[in-house]
């Protein structure tokens, strides 16, 4: 008899293939690879109009590559010290000043934009199964446990790959476009952002199957998916605006299982803030499969 | 002794207000054909969705090979299902998907590759194994859930309503594989078409309103061993037929197309009782149109399920002989 995780590593498997198959695969890669392209193009274009501008402003003459300033301008004292007072964060503002602008922008983009496409493409992953009624040829060869699990594991790991594949895409786009490019340094920095960025989008992973084993319609898992996105996001705003002495730190608790409360320490670089937010993210996406499993593992199918 | 295959006992499940198995008792014998008969709603989707663990009961036990309820760590590879509404994934190829869940039920590489082939075989299927699903005929995917549901030989086999959908050349080709199954395989078959269970099947249950009405073998169900029938035309010469066969019940239909002979268990053989009542009745100009061995399991469900005005004058139940048990009451059948 099989154990757990060999039954999971099958659906997982199995889930890759359907990507393929079904198209899924095809439009993960183009929304992530042709996404960070074109924002990618259009930061070094937005960066350069600006750099032209200050450039004019100083009169000296205009640069025809993107960036050349904005190094000379990331190396001044003065440009860091203003930053790190803009920051608020002194630790946080002089950690990121040592990363690539380029890769700092990918870390943002992914941060920004990846639990938008996890819950769009994920919540209604199970659900569509349900409602087609295909589960059912499964759920009798293995359990409901292990065929979750194998659900969740294949999602991430295409996961992985889209975001590995797009921050490829920025590389290759600031490689091309910017002056000054630093390729070793910025595969580097956007190699560990990719991994972070997968890391937060773990726990949003988590949010989506367990909406999505909550749920029989896909088009009704996918609203509750956004609504379920918009409410941990205003959660999580509202109790790190709201915290504060005596009952009031309770809401960093709050705050704490929502996956933006560690999305700061993820920015970080040091580890003791970035290892616990990693292993606090991974197992807030394990505890809210859990919690969408508690229902999924007695429904009836 | 061996334990059942299955058994059900006083399994109650509720669709919100909706009662669709009230108490429902059931066993399926180890290696039988197993026929499940009963209307719409009756909860024959539902006590074979129950048995494997897709829907959990209110109330009652479920109990596989005598081993306890539907536990996917002790019974996936020995039960499977052929559910009657469930779409297979429509993108996957028909061999990979096949592979796919040999693999699932714990088959190793190389046996779970055979096991395809063969499954593929047996449905006709072995040229469609590299097409994408969704470019399948509504009969092909019908014949590709068939074939995921013997993959791997498995010890119980539940089929719901297997042959809807097929073509007559196909439906016959998966009953050909049904009788070989017999013996090897317990399956239980979930179907409207009463005939194909009679001829399929060895036991059989009546469900309503989600319980079983009655559960026998299809030999007691049907009076098989005891009854001929006859369907003829013209008066049927009683007195004549039973002096040649005396030790036979002869009973005669008000309208004298239908006669039944009731055979004692320890009385003469239908081939000798036949042997003796048909040069009688040729004699008599009673034309003989049809001969049969019981009633058919149609009039004996509708008459267990308390219609017999159907049983007896229902469109094609028309040519069929009344349920044994309205000739026994009476019921103008002359004796």
């Amino acid at each position: 008899m099989r154990g757990f995780f060999q039954s999971s590593g099958i659906v997982a498997g199995q889930e890759w293939a359907d990507a393929f198959r079904s198209r899924r695969a095809l439009v993960l890669l183009v929304l992530y690879f042709v996404g960070a392209l074109a924002a990618t193009l259009l930061f070094i274009k937005v960066l350069h109009q600006v750099e032209n501008q200050v450039e004019s402003a100083v009169g000296i003459s205009q640069s025809r590559q993107a960036g050349a300033s904005t190094s000379a301008l990331w190396r001044s004292h003065a440009f860091r010290e203003g930053l790190i007072k803009l920051a608020g964060d002194d630790a946080l503002a002089r950690d990121l000043l040592t990363l690539p602008p380029l890769a700092l922008f990918y870390g943002w983009l992914s941060f920004a934009f990846t639990p938008l496409l996890v819950i769009l493409l994920s919540s209604a992953r199970i659900a569509e199964e349900v409602w087609s009624g295909s589960v059912r040829f499964a759920m009798f060869r293995v359990s409901r446990g292990s065929w979750v699990f194998g659900k969740l594991t294949g999602q991430a790991a295409q996961l992985l790959v889209a975001l590995l594949a797009s921050g490829a895409a920025a590389w290759a786009m600031g490689w091309w476009r910017l002056a000054g490019f630093d390729p070793v340094a910025n595969a580097l920095v956007i190699l560990l952002f990719a991994l972070k960025a997968w890391v937060y989008a773990f726990a949003w992973l988590g949010v989506a199957l367990a909406v999505s084993q909550l749920l029989t319609s896909p088009t009704l898992a996918s609203v509750f998916g956004l609504i379920a996105l918009m409410a941990l996001a205003a959660v999580s705003g509202l109790a790190a605006a709201f915290t504060g002495p005596g009952w009031r730190s309770a809401l960093d608790l709050v705050r704490m299982l929502t996956p933006g409360g560690h999305e700061a320490d993820l920015w970080r670089l040091d580890t003791a803030h970035a290892v616990p937010a990693v292993l606090f993210l991974l197992a807030l996406g394990l505890a809210y499969t859990a919690a969408g499993y508690a229902r999924f593992g007695r429904r009836d199918l | 002794m061996t334990a059942p295959a299955l058994e059900l006992c006083g399994v109650v499940k509720r669709y919100g207000r909706l009662t669709a198995l009230d108490g429902l008792d059931l066993t399926v014998p180890r290696g039988a054909l197993f026929g499940l008969v009963g209307s719409n709603g009756a909860g024959k989707t539902t006590a074979m969705a129950l048995s494997v663990g897709l829907l959990r009961g209110h109330a009652g036990s479920v109990n596989l090979f005598g081993e306890g309820p539907f536990d996917p760590l002790r019974h996936a590879g020995r039960v499977t299902l052929l559910p009657q509404d469930a779409r297979l994934p429509l993108h996957a190829r028909v061999g990979e998907l096949l592979g796919w869940y040999a693999a699932l039920q714990g088959l190793p590489p190389h046996e779970a590759e055979s096991a395809v082939e063969e499954a593929l075989e047996w449905v006709h299927l072995a040229d469609r194994r590299l097409a994408p699903v969704r470019t399948l005929s509504h009969g092909m995917m019908r014949r590709v859930t068939i074939a995921q549901a013997f993959l791997g030989r498995p010890e119980l086999v539940l089929l719901d309503e297997p042959m809807s959908g097929l073509d007559p050349r196909e439906a016959a080709r998966v009953r050909r594989i049904l009788r070989r199954r017999r013996d090897a395989q317990t399956v239980v078959i979930s179907s409207h078409d009463l005939r194909e269970l009679e001829t399929l099947c060895d036991t059989a249950a009546f469900v309503e309103h989600g319980r079983r009405v009655r559960q026998d073998s299809m030999e007691t169900l049907t009076c098989r061993g005891r009854t001929l029938l006859y369907h003829i035309r013209g008066p049927a010469p009683l007195a004549e037929l039973r002096v040649a066969c005396p030790e036979v019940g002869w009973i005669s239909s008000p309208d004298g197309g239908r006669l039944t002979a009731q055979l004692a268990p320890d009385g003469p053989a239908a081939e000798s009782v036949n042997a003796r009542a048909l040069p009688v009745l040729l004699r008599a100009g009673a034309g003989v149109l049809e001969i049969r061995r019981g009633a058919s399991l149609e009039s004996e469900y509708l008459a267990a399920t308390r219609d017999p005005a159907a049983a007896v004058e229902g469109g094609a139940a028309e040519l069929e002989p009344p349920p044994l048990r309205a000739i026994e009451k009476g019921n103008g059948w002359s004796t």
